[in-house]
């Protein structure tokens, strides 16, 4: 019950912990995780107006800033979850094979209590992808976890724009029970899955060329009446023009060489393979597409597709030249991204660098939000995390977080405000529409998200009552 | 002319013709003799809130041919006026209540979820609500009028008329393109009698379909976008081919979209239901990106984006169904979180934030089973900031205002539609009564709530009923236990059917009776919503059962209490 308590009051800290200051901050005497620029002992960051100003020893801040001394502690880039569900009032449109017309962007929740535990991880950006139930899905939106914000102060400035692709077993269907008299979704097989994605830019190049066509003869004839704009078609011609980035859903080499050949003959390029289980089988080819890899450290035998994982895939991918990272892919896993991380070290011998890559600078190249975050250079965001400890260990843990210089967590606040919100609820459950009735329905255990992993498929279990 | 044409001020016109006509061919008929034989009426002596102006501490205001003929205080009655001494009552404009399901027929029975996707799409045409050789599917049909489905009867008619309520905007149940909405008296002989003003908006709603695509929000946001683009396009080609025909094969026609060219053009409102934060934000984003003349419907959480409704100009329909707590205290139960706690005393404060913001709004009753409850909540929502003049004017003028009857309807002026509530009491006051409601100039008969009115006169319920229910298979005995308190019924079933606690129960002062039970039909539970009237120790209705052909029932008294 008291744990149960505790929990509750974390769910409650809301955006009050984002007040703070967001001027300067001096943080003093740290040990300092550059990513970039080897690890820095007893150095000073400064913070102004939102970007790194100054790191180095012996800093001066102005009068007013707020200075940390941070003696004993890890300074470290904020975290990139390259793969998130977090923050999405709903992750698939399950209805059509292809559904690139759909936003995550429409669907932001920016009350998602998950936002608050992230920042308590470390983490300050998340890739929000669409699920996997179809083999081309929905749009992608990056964001800056600004907990407390409305969901439009989320949106990661500059972020390439990208899509979600899926491939497999969860775009075929496997898992969903036929009932009888109700056709299949098309595809079935992974045959269908490919034939899907060329029947889809095969259109999306036809579009193209209508529209060419229809700008080229409007000039002479005012006449004409013009294409229809098709939201569908639209983000795959921004794929074959280059200006959306694809992050692909898949398992198995035979469907990642596929998706490659696909992508070469339409003259595109995948950016990231998610998942990626049996990355390591084909690691050069994915290498030589330029594509980037996004896995997790050891989750698999979830299903026949995840099978033939090995925990050194993040290792034997990035020797092979695939930029790597770490990703989440659920609200829980988020939270101690730096864990799996160091996982890399142990399963692969990565060097303490590569492995901070893993889920700072590796997933914001795969976002291509690299020249803003991901590593702790002056100029860039200031994105950064307090760490009491060295944030590989189990023991350690976050103090604060800012995201764009403004702290969005504080464990020290988040404590102190404990108490104060135990008073709040102990008014609010006075307050007249919060009194029980005198005979009421019995109450029902609250209604929790249900757990996710990989993709937004709902765990069959956690669906049934 | 192109037929997606849009003649918005045309159609009032229209309807006084009907109404014109209507007079001519029921002239014969005595009812309407007897009734159209008092046609003037004077409320003297009585404290007028006129809304547009001040109030009038002590003045009259006549009524004649429908419409407000004077108000004020040096008015008074004419000689052939029908005179009510308005000693110790006020008259209020007559109450608006901006977003209700009023007069429509009930709710189509939802498709057989046993049948899956394939038998919503196979159904989902023969539905009743849809639109006649339209391109799109049922819930995405922006051309349904709500003006073709209204009727005269009901009982929510009448029990919102006994609170003070004389005319609302109806809007269609369902969709996510819900269609369009009319502002009705909530009296008249014909349906054309009871339109005020027809279109009043397009109506928006973020329901997924069922099944079949869009099938999740972000469907439904992809899907509006969409078909607001093709809506563009259709008018554009209709406007290119109308200029020059020859060479050009010819635009098909669609009356979906056609009924969206006055939306994307900015002259009809679109109603978006939105409550949340997020849900308004979205709205207003929406609205922005195609430049939509947007009102938000709901807006429990409007508070917190009140400067952007303000700056924006939107303003909001507000539901007066405040949420509260409806579980019982259990001590083995999780604790309610704050955002729920913080939900619910918060939504009380919303009205009186958004005045003091300088966001328009008017209330609404937003589905209140009990309409008995509406006045008490504008009275927490008076306890908790709004000072009781912005709360009548929420119900009255801002309501007309926003939807575009302001000329007709909301403040006590000469010219006006004679709607009137008149009220012993302030209107908000828990301890008010109406004494008198007048709609297009005629009283209408109210029926007191169950404490003014001597036991027995009234129906009651309480007591064990032999129920026999006829679902097509013959007739099918149950014991019926059933409680009334005011208008709140509780009670239980048992049977060959199988046992359960009733719900949605309720009872109207006429005996019109409604409750909804779980029965064991063919080894499923289904949830069967009875319909019926009371009379004596006698009962008789119907039976709906999602996925079943409605059956009927009877049941007899066998013992009181």
């Amino acid at each position: 019950m008291k744990n149960l308590l505790l929990l509750f009051a974390i769910v409650l800290l809301t955006g009050s912990v984002a007040q703070a200051q967001s001027g300067e901050t001096l943080i003093k005497n740290a040990t300092v995780l550059t990513v970039t620029r080897g690890t820095l002992a007893n150095t000073d960051v400064l913070l102004r107006n939102g970007k790194i100003a100054a790191i180095g020893k012996n800093l001066n801040a102005s009068a007013n800033a707020r200075v940390i001394d941070a003696t004993g502690k890890f300074v470290m880039p904020g975290i990139i979850d390259a793969h998130s569900h977090s923050m999405l009032d709903t992750i698939n449109e399950g209805t059509l094979a292809v559904t690139s017309m759909v936003r995550t962007e429409d669907v932001l929740n920016p009350t998602d209590v998950d936002l608050y535990r992230a920042l308590a991880g470390g983490v300050t950006s998340l890739n929000l992808l669409h699920g996997s139930a179809n083999p081309i899905g929905g749009l992608n939106t990056v964001v800056k976890i600004k907990y407390g914000r409305p969901a439009s102060e989320f949106l990661f400035p500059g972020a390439m724009p990208g899509i979600k692709f899926a491939l497999g077993e969860n775009v075929k269907r496997s898992s969903t029970p036929n009932t009888p008299g109700v056709p299949r979704r098309y595809p079935n097989t992974r045959m269908g899955v490919e034939e899907t994605i060329r029947d889809a830019f095969t259109r999306a190049r036809d579009y193209k060329r209508a529209w060419d066509e229809y700008r080229a003869a409007s000039a002479k004839d005012k006449n004409l009446i013009p294409p229809r704009r098709d939201l569908q078609l639209e983000p795959l011609v921004e794929i074959l023009e280059g200006r959306r980035y694809v992050h692909a859903h898949c398992y198995i080499a035979s469907e990642i060489l596929m998706l490659i050949n696909l992508a070469d003959e339409f003259g595109f390029k995948i950016k990231t393979f998610q998942h990626v289980l049996e990355g390591y089988k084909v690691a050069k080819e994915i290498a030589a597409h330029g594509a980037g890899a996004s896995i997790f450290a050891d989750s698999w035998g979830y299903k026949i597709e995840a099978y033939d994982a090995i925990p050194y895939n993040a290792a034997i991918m990035t020797r092979a030249g695939v930029v790597v990272s770490m990703n989440s892919d659920s609200d829980e896993r988020a939270r101690r991204l730096n864990i799996e991380a160091a996982k890399a070290m142990h399963w692969g011998d990565l060097t303490e660098e590569q492995a901070l890559k893993l889920v700072t600078l590796n997933p914001a190249i795969q976002l291509g939000i690299q020249d803003r975050v991901g590593s702790l250079e002056v100029g860039k965001d200031a994105d950064l995390a307090i760490w009491n400890g060295h944030p590989f260990s189990v023991y350690s843990r976050v103090d604060t977080t800012f995201v764009d210089g403004t702290v969005y967590f504080d464990r020290q606040q988040d404590l102190a405000r404990r108490a104060e919100l135990a008073k709040e609820r102990a008014t609010l459950e006075q307050a007249d529409p919060n009194k029980p009735p005198a005979q009421g329905q019995s109450p029902q255990t609250p209604r929790r998200r249900p757990r996710t992993h990989e993709d937004g498929e709902i765990i069959e279990e956690e669906r049934r009552p | 002319m192109g037929i997606w044409f849009y003649m918005p001020k045309v159609r009032p016109r229209l309807f006084v013709a009907l109404c014109t006509l209507s007079i001519v061919a029921f002239c014969s008929c005595s009812a309407y003799a007897q009734r159209s034989a008092i046609d003037t009426y004077a409320i003297t002596n009585a404290r007028i809130v006129t809304v547009s102006g001040p109030v009038v501490e002590r003045g009259t205001v006549v009524v004649r041919n429908g419409l407000i003929a004077a108000a004020g205080a040096n008015v008074s009655a004419p000689t052939d006026a029908r005179v009510i001494d308005g000693t110790g009552l006020t008259i209020y404009p007559g109450l608006i209540d901006s977003y209700t399901n009023l007069a429509l027929p009930e709710a189509a029975p939802a498709p057989s979820p046993g049948g899956g996707p394939a038998a919503f799409l196979v159904t989902a045409p023969a539905r009743p609500t849809g639109g006649p050789n339209s391109t799109q599917p049922v819930g995405l049909q922006p051309e349904v009028m709500v003006e073709d489905v209204i009727r005269t009867s009901g009982t929510e008619l009448e029990s919102s008329r006994n609170i003070g309520i004389t005319a609302a905007l109806t809007v269609p149940r369902s969709g996510i393109w819900m269609g369009q909405s009319a502002l009705i008296n909530l009296s008249g002989e014909t349906p054309q009698q009871m339109i005020v003003r027809s279109p009043v908006a397009m109506h928006v709603g973020f329901t997924p379909l069922r099944g079949t695509y869009p099938g999740s929000l972000m469907g439904v946001f992809a899907t509006l976008r969409q078909m607001m683009l093709d809506a563009q396009r259709y008018r554009d080609s209709m406007l290119i081919y109308e200029r020059n025909p020859r060479g050009i094969r010819r635009p098909e026609t669609d009356r979906s979209l056609a009924a969206l060219v006055p939306v994307i053009d900015g002259r009809m409102p679109v109603v978006m239901l939105a409550n949340t934060e997020r849900e308004i934000n979205r709205a207003l984003d929406l609205g922005a990106e195609f430049k939509l003349k947007l009102i938000v419907a709901g807006g429990r959480e409007a508070d917190q984006v009140a400067d952007r409704l303000a700056k924006q100009n939107v303003p909001v329909l507000l539901s007066l169904n405040l949420p509260r707590r409806t579980t019982a205290a259990l001590p083995e139960a999780d604790p309610e979180s704050m955002r729920v706690l913080r939900e619910r005393v918060e939504a009380q404060q919303t009205a009186g934030k958004l005045a003091k913001a300088g966001v328009r709004f008017a209330f609404q009753s937003g589905s209140l089973t009990n309409m008995s409850d509406l006045m008490v909540n504008v009275s927490r929502v008076i306890e908790n900031g709004l000072s009781p003049a912005d709360a009548v004017r929420a119900f009255t003028l801002s309501a007309a205002e926003i939807l575009g009857v302001a000329n007709q309807l909301g403040s006590i002026e000469a010219g006006k539609i004679a709607n009137l509530t008149v009220t012993r009491g302030d209107i908000f006051d828990r301890n008010s009564r109406v004494t008198h409601v007048f709609i297009d100039g005629r009283p209408v008969d109210l029926r007191p709530a169950a404490p003014e009115r001597p036991a027995g006169g009234r129906a009651t319920a309480t007591g064990m009923w032999t129920l026999n229910i006829n679902l097509g298979q013959g007739e099918r005995g149950a014991t019926l236990t059933l409680q009334q308190e005011g208008e709140r019924v509780t009670g239980s079933i048992a049977g060959v059917l199988g046992a359960g606690d009733i719900s949605n129960a309720s009872i109207s002062a006429g005996g019109e009776l409604r409750f909804t039970v779980p029965l064991n039909i063919e080894g499923q539970t289904k949830e069967a919503t009875f319909t019926g009237t009371l009379t004596g120790d006698e009962m008789r209705g119907s039976v709906t059962v999602v996925g079943m052909t409605p059956g009927s029932f009877t049941a007899t008294r066998s013992r009181p209490n």
